[in-house]
C-alpha cells in the first residue's frame, strides 16, 4: 500500500491525465470567465515587479542582491504557485472534500486518494502566474549574463521541478489540516501559504527566526532563495543544489505522512 | 471463514459539545469539552457470498457507519471487518477494486461531466477491459433507461437519473460486493421498481453480494432474503423476513360494509369476544382488529353477520414496515419472540 502509487507512474500519470483532463474540459465547456482570471492574476504580480523597480531605483542592491537577481526569485515564486494553481487545484479544495464528505467517493476507488485530490480541479487563474513566471524568469537569466554548460542547463531545470514539488507538497500538508480543523473556513493553509512571501527576497536579509522558517521547518526558500544561490554562482559549493531536492523529498514525504494519519482520522459525515 | 467478516467491531465518535450562542463559541476556544459517541457498538455479522442483506435500523443506528467500515473509508475503533479475507480499511485499494457502492445522499458522478464521459473515466479507474465495458454499459443503458440522459452533467440529472446513472458506474466493473446505502431514498415507484429489477439481476447473474440499508420496505421484501436490524450500534435482529412476519404479524384488520347493522348488538359483542378490538364502527362500516391466534377471520365475520347485513367485506395484513416500526419502537422483543405491548394486541386482551 506505501507509495504503492509511486511505484507504478506511468499509470499514475495516466490516471492523473484522465482526471485532470476531464475537470479541464469542463470548464473550458462551462465556464467563461477563466480568461478574467487569468489577466487578473497577470496584473497582481506585474504591480508586485513594480514595486520592486521602484525600490531599486533608489538603491542599488538589496544585501549583496542585484534587481534581476530578485526578479528571478519573485518569479520563482509566481511560477510555482502557478503550477500549483493550474495542475494542482485540488490541494485547495481539501477542506471542503473532507468537510462534506466528499472524501468518501475518493476511497471507495481503487486510486490513491492524494492523486485523487490534487487532480480534483483546475484553477486558470494559475495560468497567468505561470506566463508570467517564466518571461521574468528568462528576462533575469538573460540579463544576469551567466554562463551555462549543459549540466547546469539539466540542473536548472530539475531545480525548477523541485520548486513545484515543495510548493504542491506544502500546500497539500498545510490543507491536510482539515482533517483536524473541521471548520469550513480553515485559515491555517492560508497563513502557511502567505509565508510564501518571504521566500521573494533573498532571506538573509531576515531575523535568524524567519531564516530558520522559511529555510528549515517550512521551506519555501527552496523554491526561490537557493535556487538563485547556485544559478547566480553565489556559492563556493558546487554541489551545494543538492539540498534541494532532498527539500523537496523532505517535503513530499512529510505532506504524505500528514495525509494518511489524517485519514485516520477522518469521521465522514453523517447523512 | 464467512466472506465478509464482522466482529465485535466498535466506531466511537468524537463530538464537540458547544453551548449555544457566541458566548458558548468562545468558552469552547478555550475549554474544548467532547462526548464520545460510540455509533457502533460491537457487531458481529457473517455474511457469505452471494446473500442479499438488508441492513435496517432507525436514523442514527449506526447503518451507514458501518457500510464505511465494510468500505474501508473510516477506520474502527476496535474489532475486525474481513471481506473476501481482506481488511479494508489496511487494504483500502485491494478492497476497492471488488467492492461498488452507491450512497443514495451522494453522488460519486462527477458533477460538470457528462455520464457517459465518467462511465469511462471509471473504465480507466477499474481498468476495465474493452469487450467487458462494451456488454456491460450497453446492458446497463437498456435495464436502467439511461439513453435519454447520457450525455448530460451529472448536475442536470433529476434524482431518479442520478440514482441510476450512480448505480451503473458501482456496477460497471463487476464488484464482488455492493454496498447500497438507500438507494431508493426520495425516487417515484416506477425508478424504484427498475432499480431493483437491476439489482436483482446483478445477485443473480453475477452472485454479487448485496448489502443494503433502506427506510423502504419494499426494498426489503423485494430484493433481501435475509434481515439484519440494527438499533443504536448494536443488533437486535439477524434472520429472515418471512419469520419476522410470522412470528409478528400476527394482527389481521377486517372491514365490512353492513346494511342494516345493530350497532349497540356489535360494540358489545365485539368489547366481549378475545383478540379483537374495533377500530371504528358506524352503520356503514365496522373495521376490527384481531389477534390471528385468538380468532380466526370466519369467527369475526360471523359475529357481525349476527347482527348485521354484511355487503363486502376485505382483510388487511399488516405490512412488514408495520412490525419493524414496532421493532424500532421496542414494542417488539425478538429476543424471545415475544410480542410485548403492541398497542393493538393489548386494547384486544383488554
Amino acid at each position: 500500500m506505501t507509495f504503492s502509487w509511486l511505484r507504478k507512474p506511468r499509470r499514475t500519470f495516466f490516471l492523473y491525465r484522465r482526471l485532470f483532463g476531464a475537470q479541464l474540459k469542463a470548464i473550458l465547456e462551462y465556464q467563461s470567465d477563466f480568461y478574467i482570471m487569468i489577466v487578473s492574476a497577470v496584473l497582481t504580480q506585474l504591480l508586485g515587479i513594480v514595486f520592486l523597480w521602484v525600490v531599486y531605483n533608489r538603491i542599488p542592491d538589496i544585501n549583496g542582491w542585484t534587481f534581476w537577481e530578485v526578479v528571478f526569485m519573485y518569479a520563482m515564486v509566481y511560477l510555482t504557485e502557478g503550477f500549483g494553481s493550474l495542475f494542482f487545484e485540488g490541494t485547495w479544495r481539501l477542506g471542503r472534500i473532507v468537510n462534506n464528505g466528499e472524501l468518501d467517493v475518493m476511497l471507495l476507488r481503487p486510486v490513491s486518494p492524494i492523486l485523487q485530490v490534487l487532480s480534483y480541479s483546475v484553477g486558470m487563474n494559475g495560468l497567468g502566474n505561470i506566463v508570467i513566471g517564466i518571461i521574468m524568469i528568462s528576462q533575469a537569466l538573460i540579463r544576469m549574463d551567466l554562463h551555462w554548460s549543459l549540466g547546469k542547463i539539466i540542473i536548472a531545470v530539475l531545480l525548477v521541478v523541485t520548486a513545484i514539488l515543495i510548493r504542491v507538497s506544502i500546500n497539500l500538508a498545510a490543507n491536510t489540516t482539515a482533517f483536524w480543523f473541521k471548520n469550513a473556513g480553515n485559515a491555517f493553509p492560508m497563513m502557511i501559504h502567505n509565508l510564501g512571501e518571504f521566500a521573494k527576497y533573498p532571506i538573509t536579509i531576515f531575523s535568524l527566526g524567519v531564516q530558520l522558517l522559511v529555510a528549515v521547518l517550512i521551506p519555501f526558500a527552496f523554491i526561490s532563495f537557493f535556487p538563485a544561490y547556485y544559478l547566480f554562482d553565489k556559492s563556493s559549493a558546487p554541489w551545494f543544489w543538492i539540498a534541494c531536492p532532498v527539500a523537496a523529498i523532505y517535503c513530499a514525504a512529510v505532506a504524505y505522512t500528514v495525509f494518511h494519519f489524517g485519514l485516520r482520522k477522518y469521521e465522514s459525515v453523517g447523512n | 471463514m464467512s466472506f465478509i467478516e464482522i466482529r465485535q467491531l466498535k466506531k466511537q465518535f468524537r463530538q464537540a459539545v458547544k453551548s449555544p450562542g457566541l458566548a458558548g463559541a468562545v468558552k469552547h476556544l478555550f475549554s474544548q469539552q467532547y462526548v464520545d459517541k460510540l455509533a457502533v457498538a460491537g457487531i458481529d455479522l457473517d455474511i457469505e457470498e452471494g446473500e442479499t442483506v438488508a441492513y435496517v435500523g432507525p436514523n442514527g443506528a449506526g447503518k451507514s457507519t458501518t457500510i464505511k467500515m465494510l468500505t474501508g473509508i473510516l477506520v474502527p475503533t476496535s474489532g475486525t471487518v474481513r471481506v473476501g479475507g481482506i481488511d479494508p480499511f489496511k487494504n483500502r485499494m485491494d478492497n476497492a477494486r471488488t467492492i461498488g457502492a452507491v450512497f443514495g445522499q451522494r453522488t460519486q458522478l462527477w458533477w460538470d461531466i457528462p455520464v457517459s464521459e465518467t462511465f469511462s473515466l471509471l473504465k480507466d479507474i477499474y481498468e476495465i477491459p474493452e469487450d467487458r465495458y462494451r456488454r456491460n454499459l450497453d446492458q446497463f443503458i437498456e435495464l436502467l433507461g439511461m439513453e435519454d440522459f447520457l450525455h448530460l452533467t451529472a448536475r442536470k440529472l433529476s434524482l431518479g437519473q442520478r440514482m441510476r446513472a450512480d448505480l451503473a458506474a458501482a456496477l460497471l466493473h463487476n464488484p464482488r460486493t455492493v454496498y447500497l446505502d438507500e438507494p431508493t431514498i426520495g425516487l417515484d415507484i416506477a425508478v424504484k421498481q427498475r432499480i431493483r429489477e437491476f439489482i436483482k439481476r446483478s445477485n443473480k447473474e453475477n452472485g454479487t453480494t448485496i448489502m443494503l440499508t433502506t427506510h423502504d420496505l419494499g426494498d426489503i421484501e423485494d430484493l433481501c432474503n435475509r434481515l439484519v436490524i440494527i438499533d443504536r450500534g448494536s443488533l437486535i435482529y439477524d434472520g429472515t423476513l418471512e419469520a419476522v412476519k410470522n412470528r409478528f404479524a400476527r394482527e389481521r384488520v377486517i372491514h365490512c360494509q353492513l346494511q342494516h347493522a345493530d350497532i349497540p348488538a356489535l360494540h358489545d359483542t365485539f368489547d366481549r369476544m378475545p383478540g379483537v378490538a374495533v377500530e371504528s364502527l358506524d352503520a356503514a362500516c365496522v373495521s376490527l382488529r384481531f389477534d390471528r391466534f385468538k380468532a380466526t377471520a370466519s369467527e369475526v365475520i360471523s359475529a357481525v353477520m349476527l347482527h348485521g347485513e354484511v355487503a363486502d367485506f376485505r382483510i388487511d395484513e399488516p405490512g412488514i414496515e408495520h412490525v419493524i416500526k414496532q421493532v424500532y419502537e421496542r414494542q417488539l422483543d425478538l429476543e424471545d419472540g415475544h410480542a410485548l405491548a403492541a398497542a393493538g394486541t393489548e386494547a384486544a386482551g383488554a
